[in-house]
């Protein structure tokens, strides 16, 4: 058929067919072999007939109504554009990028809300530790029974100084695992995730949290071993307590978000204020992670008192400078 | 499947384009096989941890979970990395995660909605199987959260779950291009040369795009092999059609009954010549109705 009996969108069709199925098979390799494994000359045919492409379709919708040709270019265009715009870049980037500078960014940028998230906690402590001093009693309320292992108002003195310096739990990596997904883990969890549901649960959780510890220390000093438990806990608990609070710091961000939108929509906000909260829980859970080596490592092999108190404390230290000179410009 | 079921995208060219929002059934497909490939994955690492002697007893289900955790945490975001917002599972199904705003997928994005993951699904999935029914507060309350995420993407249109929202993404069916034969290039001449259809303007003013696209349907399942009972179908189909067509648009010619097929081929071609013609004067006609609608004034 000779080329002036043809229509004129099919006119359209036949000059411009040849270019798209080069670009279909483009699109094919690109999507099963991968951008960075094509030669330069194929990506840039990609991104060149990708935007003939699209010019391609915006005409055929104008002046075409030929529904197999419509729905074909749509579908090829869609899958070039997908191939076309791709993340550039690569996970090793990204994590040395956050390791070096987001991390400490996004703690530096939300240091309120952190340091709120840690008053929470403070102010949990404080109080379980009154309730102790007004009434044993209160142990039982607070304390899960999972959690004390047998400690209690009524286990004896040497019982918990055995507690404290004895050979208890799994040690090694059974002990790594086991103290990773421990109570604390799934408070930090819960304290990040729920942040969103208008962030009283997260204040609740970690309130509650430094209950536990204040009712803890209670017990502890009534039987003058306040100065040891100190001692047990801070060469993870510096690490742990603080991601917890951290966590909930980020799922306070998410709450805030939802709460207090301002000018933006509900989901605009979140959005943005996801960014530093996911960038809180990942410090959160490294911290975790540090935390669960201290614990199911550290704790065993020294058992010197003075000795737990300058590891976690240093440990303790080593973060806050992590976080206070991480990603500093140089002067 | 009309525009109206499909959602629309900008690219930076300015081009909208149209996809499929991807349902929650196809996601939790692609999810139970990437949670497959993840969990038999952690299955082999944990029994080699086994096999070199690792263990206790008491430490099994912990460093079972930890490996599994440490597994498919990465899993999720590099391979949606990898392969551009499409785990093995979302490869399978054809479905694939595409930001809201038109633009590349970041890293960042990738990451937040797969950590997102973490406390939307394998956080309430551990605690129903770890549910005790002696304690029935918690139990509430975990079956109460579940439900309050497994509803989430039945709530917005872009059947977007919560580390969606926040990541700014959404999962989409990928397209198939098939590049199918253009029907007004494909002519049957009639097998009888005298005989040759001629359509004039007066026969062209009855249809519209709609009609036309019907009809282009119709010619292209002509073209299928069929078996003898929708054979039949088509032949009865065609005559009623072709019946139609000829008292609607007053075509007094009579049509021999082998021509029939060649005689919508050329008033397709006809009509959807003219109708694009209307077309680029900026007289668009959606249906057959077209004339009697009021024109906006």
């Amino acid at each position: 058929m000779s080329d002036s009996e043809m229509i004129r969108s099919a006119r359209f069709r036949q000059e411009r067919e040849a270019d798209w199925q080069k670009l279909a098979a483009l699109v094919t390799k690109a999507e099963t072999q991968g951008m960075h494994r094509m030669s330069f000359q194929e990506a840039r045919d990609l991104a060149d007939l990708y935007r003939q492409a699209t010019t391609s379709l915006s005409i055929a919708r104008e002046i075409s109504l030929d529904r197999g040709l419509l729905e074909y270019l749509e579908a090829l265009t869609s899958r070039a554009y997908l191939s076309t715009y791709a993340p550039q870049q690569r996970l090793g980037g990204i994590l040395h990028r956050f390791l070096t500078s987001g991390g400490p960014q996004a703690m530096r940028s939300s240091w309120r809300i952190v340091l709120f998230g840690m008053l929470c906690m403070a102010a949990g402590a404080v109080a379980g530790y009154f309730f102790y001093l007004e009434n044993p009693e209160w142990f039982y309320v607070f304390m899960p029974p999972d959690l004390s292992g047998g400690r209690g108002p009524d286990a004896s003195t040497e019982f918990l100084r055995a507690q404290i310096y004895g050979d208890e739990g799994p040690e090694g990596l059974g002990g790594f695992a086991t103290y990773l997904f421990s109570h604390n883990t799934r408070v930090a969890i819960f304290a990040f995730g729920l942040g969103a549901f208008l962030c009283a649960p997260s204040i609740m959780l970690t309130f509650y949290n430094g209950i536990i510890v204040g009712v803890f220390f209670g017990l502890h000093v009534d039987r003058n071993l306040g100065w040891d438990l100190f001692g047990w806990l801070s060469i993870h608990g510096v690490t742990e307590l603080s991601a917890i609070c951290i966590a909930c710091a980020g799922g306070l961000k998410l709450g805030l978000a939802v709460l207090f939108p301002g000018n933006r929509t509900r989901s605009l906000a979140l959005r943005e204020a996801g960014h530093d909260a996911v960038k809180l829980a990942l410090v959160a859970a490294l911290m975790l992670v540090v935390a669960a080596l201290l614990e199911g490592f550290g704790r065993q092999l020294v058992q010197d008192q003075n000795a737990r108190i300058a590891i976690g404390w240093g440990v303790g230290a080593l973060w806050m400078l992590w976080f206070l000179l991480g990603g500093r410009k140089h002067a | 499947m009309s525009i109206q079921s499909m959602d629309q995208l900008l690219p930076p060219e300015g081009v909208p384009l149209h996809f499929r929002i991807a349902g929650v059934g196809v996601r939790l497909a692609a999810q139970l096989s990437d949670l497959m490939i993840t969990g038999i994955a952690a299955l082999a690492l944990f029994l080699f941890v086994m096999a070199i002697d690792l263990t206790t007893p008491g430490t099994l289900i912990a460093i079972a979970s930890m490996l599994f955790f440490f597994i498919r945490i990465p899993y999720y975001a590099m391979s949606e990395l990898i392969w551009n917002g499409q785990t093995i599972g979302k490869r399978l199904l054809k479905i694939k995660v595409v930001a809201a705003d038109g633009r590349a997928l970041t890293t960042q994005s990738l990451v937040i909605r797969n950590l997102m993951k973490e406390a939307e699904i394998f956080l309430p999935g551990t605690l129903l199987l770890t549910l005790d029914a002696t304690r029935l507060v918690p139990s509430l309350l975990s079956l109460f959260w579940v439900m309050c995420v497994v509803a989430v993407p039945l709530f917005n249109k872009r059947r977007k779950r919560l580390g969606d929202i926040i990541a700014g993404t959404y999962v989409v069916h990928l397209p198939q291009p098939v590049l199918l034969k253009d029907m007004a290039k494909a002519i049957k001449q009639p097998l009888h040369s005298d005989q040759k259809f001629r359509f004039l303007t007066h026969h062209l003013e009855h249809y519209g795009a709609f009609e036309l696209q019907t009809l282009e349907g119709f010619l292209r399942s002509s073209d299928r092999n069929k078996g003898p009972a929708a054979y039949q179908r088509h032949k009865t189909t065609l005559d009623a059609l072709v019946d139609q067509i000829r008292r609607k648009i007053d075509y007094a010619d009579s049509v021999r009954a082998e021509d029939l097929l060649a005689f919508l081929e050329a008033f397709y071609k006809a009509q959807r010549g003219y109708l694009e013609q209307r077309q680029l004067f900026g007289d668009k006609r959606v249906d057959k109705h077209h004339g009697t609608q009021d024109d906006p004034p």
